[in-house]
This record gives structure tokens, C-alpha cells and sequence, in this order.
């Protein structure tokens, strides 16, 4: 995998999550008529993260990160279209058992591969520098999201952010495997 | 060329995502009667002249549009709704525009809150005649639903109002006031908006004083007494608010008073008279959301208000910061969906009878999640076309905590009616800006000029410029 390709990924990934996350918990503001209920739209996140942990763990060693980068992409693309929709509690409930899934897809590939690819010497400066990129692309986007709220609609946000996801499945689908780019050092 | 097909799968996913949620949209449009909702919102930009506020309303003229008129929109009843139509937005027509600080009068836009105008006379000594309890609602809000507040010695709301600038449906400016065309002066205050846009207000203003609180606790049977002797037949007290116990233990019997009297020493009133800013709520939300789940989480709200009280007895408080009150936190900070007001006029006689019955009838409802009772005093005033006080009052204002579904409203409505019958048989009256859960024949029972009041909304706007959903579910 390469280091640059894969930071340029992980950049637009953030980009688009971050993008939406300040207006995701809006929406669950929105259809949810009490804390408790916000309460439990996180909790069913978090717990099938919990519960698919392991088998994503083993399912990344099996058939390779970049296929399950691919899959988050696509999967959280798809997804968001249908986040404008929702408009019950339960939809919000569905939205985030697959959110949790998939997040947890995203966060155990993203260490997989870090943990894989980074020279071990250098481990502390090359995580440093991915996380630099990243966060500087996080940032950018929740910013300047901000300015777009002003002029579009929640759901236009939503539309956005998928369709930075959908670009974000392409790079996925073109990053270089283990076999073109054994470590992050061979960039 | 696999990216190819699963790129073509999302487009098409996407292409239908749009659709559904652009045909959604429209679909919320023509069933918007249901939904409360204005699609089109048109506010009045900050620093607006009123030649803006008059084309807006001269536009829709022309084009044959509704105008709901909106302040801070606490109000339940769809008082600053109306489905289609434009709502203007007042909150950013607020500019201080005159004050003379030797009559002692201000001239505020009606965008204008409370806090605004407090924060311009404070300096200068000088504090509101009349306010609401709290500070947070727009000058033009508190009139058109003719507010009142804490304060025992004042008289209703409109009597501190010398005049008032209103922009009726053909564009024109009227001046009016107690005197200047007191007929449509009588329908605007208390009006809810349905004769024209109040556009700028003037308010007499009286001294800041130094209060000092007193506290009280007591039994239902023995309030009306402590009330007249204590409260209203003690020169020295200005100001006054009680409230009544919604624990299991004592239900709609103990009580308790705060009062704010002139303290002894005003030439101290420098040292007290700083502006309070929003204080630390953390602790009252806590136990106020405790209370709603249970009894024991009542009763636990009820004693430690208790407490409370006893630590604040004694100390001294600027006029200007009673009425910047954090005491009535709870009225609003925690009115989410499912928290709705009710307000109750009863007179001062009445009190101890009412109240029997009213226990009654709430401990045979045993879903009915009753959170706060704040009770406070009006100055009889019926000069308003809907006026609430026939006589001297006092009104009860309840927080409850109900489900918002279908099954919750029908519950609640149900035993609001039952509360408003026993309030009309007790000679009182209901406060009109909530949920619109009383029938018309109980709004006509209790506003006994009801009719009169809508007859003057179609003769001094026979179009229906101005109208929201409380003219709708009304107008008998």
C-alpha cells in the first residue's frame, strides 16, 4: 500500500465524515423526541461496532484492507442518501446499526493497515504525519461546511458528503496492494 | 470496469434518493396544514427600516399572501404560524429609538427584548414599569399576548404603555394609545397579532430600587390571607410569586412564598444594581428532569426548592434583577417537545375552593406528569377586548410533561378541559398563547367579548392579511 495514497484516502474520508457529523447529530435532534432516545441512537452505534469488531478483524487478515476500505467507502456513500430520508425514530435506529458497522470497518482498517505498513523505527513520526494530513482535511471540511449550511439545505450536506464518499470508493478501488507497495518506505 | 458498475449502482441509488426526498418536499407543501409548518419565511433583516417591514406587508397585498407575525415564538397555540404563508420575523427589528430619562419613558422597536431595554436604562437608574418574569421575550411579543409578570403594584401590561405605532394591512402607520383610537389600541394589546405589525412601542419606565426577599412557607387554606395581609396589604412589598407543591407528599397543598420588599437601605441599591448574566441552571435542570420521572423524584425537586429558598431569604436584589428572573428557570429552559404550559386565572377569593377541587381532579389522573405550579397576582384589568383578569386574580401557571403522540395529545387535551371547565366554574379564566387544547365554547365562556374580538379583526382586516392558526381554530 502506498503512504501517500493512502493518506490522500484517508484524508477524503475524513473530509466527508467529518462534513457530515456536526449535522447528523442535528438530524438526530431532529427525529428524536428526547435524550433517552439520543441516548440509544449512540448506544446501538456503538454496540454493533462492539459486535463486529472481531469478525472485521479477521475478515481485513483474510481478504485485505484495501477491499474493506473499499467496502466503507461504498457502503457509507449508499448509505448517506439515505439519511434525508429519515424521518421516524426507528429509520435513524437502522441508519445507525449500519453506521456502527461500517465506522467499525473504517476504524479497525485504518489501524490494520498503520500497523502493517509503517516502518516499525519510525512508527511515531510516520502515524504523526498521516495524522497531520488527515486532521488538516477534517478541519477544512467542517469548516467550510459551516459556510455551506448558510446557502443549502441539511440534506444537501448529506448529498455532498456521499458523493465524497462515492469518490473516496474509487480511490480505494485504485489504491496500490501489497504486492505493487509493500511498505509505506517504497513511496 | 468494476468501478465502472458499482459507480453506476450508486448513481442510480443517488438518482432515486433525490427524487424521493425532492417529491417528499413537495408533498409537505400542499399537506402543510398538518404540519404547522410556513414554508416561506421571510424575516425582517437587522437594522430594517419600516419602509421594509411596509412593502413586505404591501407585497403580499399583491399577491394575496398571509402574514403571521413572529417575536421569540414561545407562544403554543400556532399564535406566529400560518401554513403558506410569510412569516415576519421581528427579532431583528430591535434598535432603542427614543429615551428620555427625565420623563422617564423609551421608545424601543417591538423586535426589542426585555433584556435590551433593561441593559439601556440600568445605567441610568431607571427599570421597567411592567415586565414579563422573564426577560428573554420581544417587546412586541409580551403585548400581543398581554403578559404579565411579578410585580403586585403595576397594573396590567398595557397600562405602562404610552403609545404605540402599529403598520395595519393597507400599509399605514397609526399612532395609537389609551386615548388615540383606544377601540383598535384594546384589540392590538392582547391582539396576537391579527390587526397589524406593532412597530415601535413606547414604555414608561419607573426607578431601580433595592429589594430584600422574604421567604414563606404555608398551607394552600392559609395563602389568600397571608397574601392580603403579608403581600399586598404590606406597602413595602413589590413584588411577589408562590408556588405550590407537586411532591406526593403536601400535593396542591404546601406552599411557598418569595417576596421582594423595599430594603432599608437604598443608598446601597449601587453595590446590587450590576446586571445579573445567566446563572449556572446545571443543578435546577437536574432535578427538574429527576421530577419528571417519577414521585420520588418530585418530592426530592420540591424539598430542595424548599432548601433553596431558605438560603436566599434575607438577601438583597436589585428591581432590575428580579426582573431578569432566574427563579422561573424551569418555565421554559426545559420545554422540549413534550413540555407544555397551561395558565389559569382564578379569583383571589376563590383560591382555597379552586384549589380542593383542582387536587382532586388531578390525583384522579394518574398519567397526567404535572412538573411546576407557579402561582402569581394580577391587578384586575379589563380594558383589553380579551382580557383574562374580571377581577382581582391570581394565575397558576403548570408545566406538564406529556407524550407527544396521538394518544398523548387526546389524554392531555382531555384533562386540560376538564381543568379549564373547573377554572371557568370557579368564576376564572384560561391564558390564551398555549396548545390549543380548549374547545371555542370554552374560549367564548371565558373571553365573554370573543366575538366582538374577531368582528374587529374582520373590520379592521376584512382581507385577512395578518392571520396564524389561532384565528383558525377561534374564529367561531
Amino acid at each position: 500500500m502506498n503512504y501517500k495514497k493512502f493518506i490522500q484516502y484517508q484524508g477524503m474520508v475524513g473530509m466527508a465524515s467529518t462534513m457530515i457529523f456536526p449535522f447528523y447529530i442535528l438530524l438526530l435532534k431532529n427525529a428524536g423526541t428526547s435524550y433517552a432516545q439520543f441516548g440509544w441512537a449512540y448506544g446501538l452505534f456503538a454496540l454493533t461496532a462492539a459486535i463486529s469488531y472481531p469478525l472485521i478483524g479477521k475478515a481485513g487478515d483474510r481478504i485485505g484492507d484495501k477491499t474493506l476500505l473499499t467496502v466503507y467507502s461504498w457502503g457509507m456513500a449508499l448509505m448517506l442518501l439515505f439519511f434525508p430520508l429519515a424521518t421516524e425514530i426507528w429509520h435513524v435506529y437502522g441508519l445507525q446499526v449500519v453506521m456502527g458497522l461500517l465506522g467499525a470497518v473504517q476504524k479497525n482498517s485504518e489501524k490494520a493497515v498503520l500497523a502493517r505498513y509503517v516502518d516499525k523505527p519510525t512508527a511515531g513520526s510516520q502515524i504523526g504525519n498521516y495524522h497531520t494530513w488527515t486532521s488538516i482535511a477534517a478541519a477544512i471540511a467542517v469548516i467550510g461546511t459551516g459556510y455551506l449550511v448558510d446557502f443549502m439545505t441539511i440534506a444537501s450536506i448529506f448529498y455532498i458528503a456521499s458523493v465524497a464518499f462515492a469518490l473516496s470508493g474509487v480511490l480505494a478501488m485504485k489504491m496500490p496492494t501489497a504486492e505493487t507497495a509493500p511498505a509505506f518506505l517504497d513511496k | 470496469m468494476k468501478t465502472y458498475i458499482i459507480a453506476g449502482i450508486y448513481l442510480c441509488v443517488l438518482g432515486l434518493s433525490a427524487y424521493l426526498y425532492f417529491s417528499g418536499l413537495h408533498g409537505i407543501e400542499t399537506s402543510s396544514h398538518n404540519r404547522l409548518l410556513p414554508v416561506e419565511i421571510k424575516a425582517v433583516k437587522a437594522g430594517a427600516s419600516e419602509e421594509g417591514i411596509r412593502e413586505i406587508v404591501l407585497d403580499a397585498n399583491k399577491k394575496g399572501d398571509k402574514i403571521s407575525i413572529a417575536g421569540m415564538q414561545h407562544s403554543q397555540g400556532g399564535q406566529t404560524l400560518y401554513p403558506n404563508g410569510i412569516l415576519l420575523d421581528m427579532k431583528s427589528y430591535n434598535r432603542i429609538v427614543g429615551f428620555d430619562k427625565k420623563a422617564k419613558t423609551i421608545t424601543v422597536q417591538s423586535g426589542a427584548t426585555w433584556n435590551d431595554i433593561q441593559h439601556h436604562i440600568n445605567p441610568h437608574g431607571l427599570s421597567l414599569k411592567v415586565s414579563q418574569s422573564q426577560n428573554i421575550f420581544t417587546i412586541g411579543g409580551s403585548l400581543s399576548v398581554q403578559a404579565h409578570g411579578l410585580d403586585i403594584r403595576n397594573g396590567g401590561m398595557m397600562d405602562s404603555v404610552v403609545s404605540l405605532r402599529l403598520l395595519n394591512a393597507d400599509g399605514d402607520i397609526i399612532e395609537l394609545s389609551a386615548s388615540e383610537k383606544p377601540e383598535l389600541f384594546l384589540a392590538v394589546i392582547g391582539g396576537y397579532g391579527l390587526f397589524g405589525v406593532i412597530l415601535d412601542v413606547t414604555l414608561e419606565l419607573v426607578d431601580d430600587e433595592l429589594y430584600e426577599v422574604s421567604t414563606e412557607l404555608f398551607d394552600y387554606r392559609d395563602y389568600n390571607r397571608y397574601f392580603q395581609e403579608q403581600v399586598l396589604g404590606n406597602a413595602d412589598t413589590k413584588m411577589h410569586l408562590a408556588r405550590i407543591s407537586i411532591s406526593p407528599e403536601g400535593f396542591m397543598e404546601d406552599m411557598y412564598a418569595i417576596n421582594y420588599s423595599l430594603a432599608d437601605g437604598q443608598d446601597l441599591l449601587s453595590e446590587y444594581s450590576a446586571l445579573k448574566e445567566e446563572k449556572l441552571i446545571a443543578a435546577p435542570k437536574l432535578l427538574l428532569g429527576i421530577s419528571r420521572l417519577n414521585g420520588e423524584g418530585k418530592k426530592l425537586f420540591w424539598d430542595s426548592q424548599k432548601t433553596y429558598i431558605r438560603t436566599i431569604d434575607g438577601k438583597l436584589i436589585s428591581r432590575n434583577n428580579v426582573m431578569r428572573s432566574d427563579s422561573e428557570f424551569m418555565e421554559y429552559s426545559n420545554a422540549a417537545k413534550t413540555e407544555i404550559l397551561q395558565e389559569y386565572f382564578v379569583p383571589v377569593n376563590e383560591f382555597t375552593g379552586y384549589i380542593e377541587k383542582l387536587k382532586i381532579l388531578l390525583e384522579q389522573e394518574e398519567n397526567f406528569n404535572l412538573l411546576n405550579v407557579t402561582i402569581r397576582y394580577t391587578n384586575q384589568n379589563e380594558k383589553a377586548v380579551l382580557s383574562y383578569a374580571k377581577e382581582d386574580m391570581f394565575s397558576l401557571v403548570l408545566l406538564i410533561n406529556q407524550e407527544a403522540d396521538a394518544e398523548g395529545i387526546a389524554e392531555t387535551g382531555r384533562v386540560v378541559r376538564d381543568m379549564v371547565d373547573l377554572t371557568l366554574d370557579h368564576g376564572g379564566t384560561y391564558y390564551l398563547p398555549y396548545y390549543g387544547y380548549p374547545t371555542q365554547e370554552q374560549m367564548a365562556r371565558s373571553y365573554p367579548r370573543t366575538e366582538e374580538f374577531f368582528d374587529l379583526k374582520d373590520r379592521y382586516d376584512p382581507e385577512h392579511r395578518f392571520l396564524n392558526m389561532f384565528y383558525e381554530e377561534y374564529r367561531q
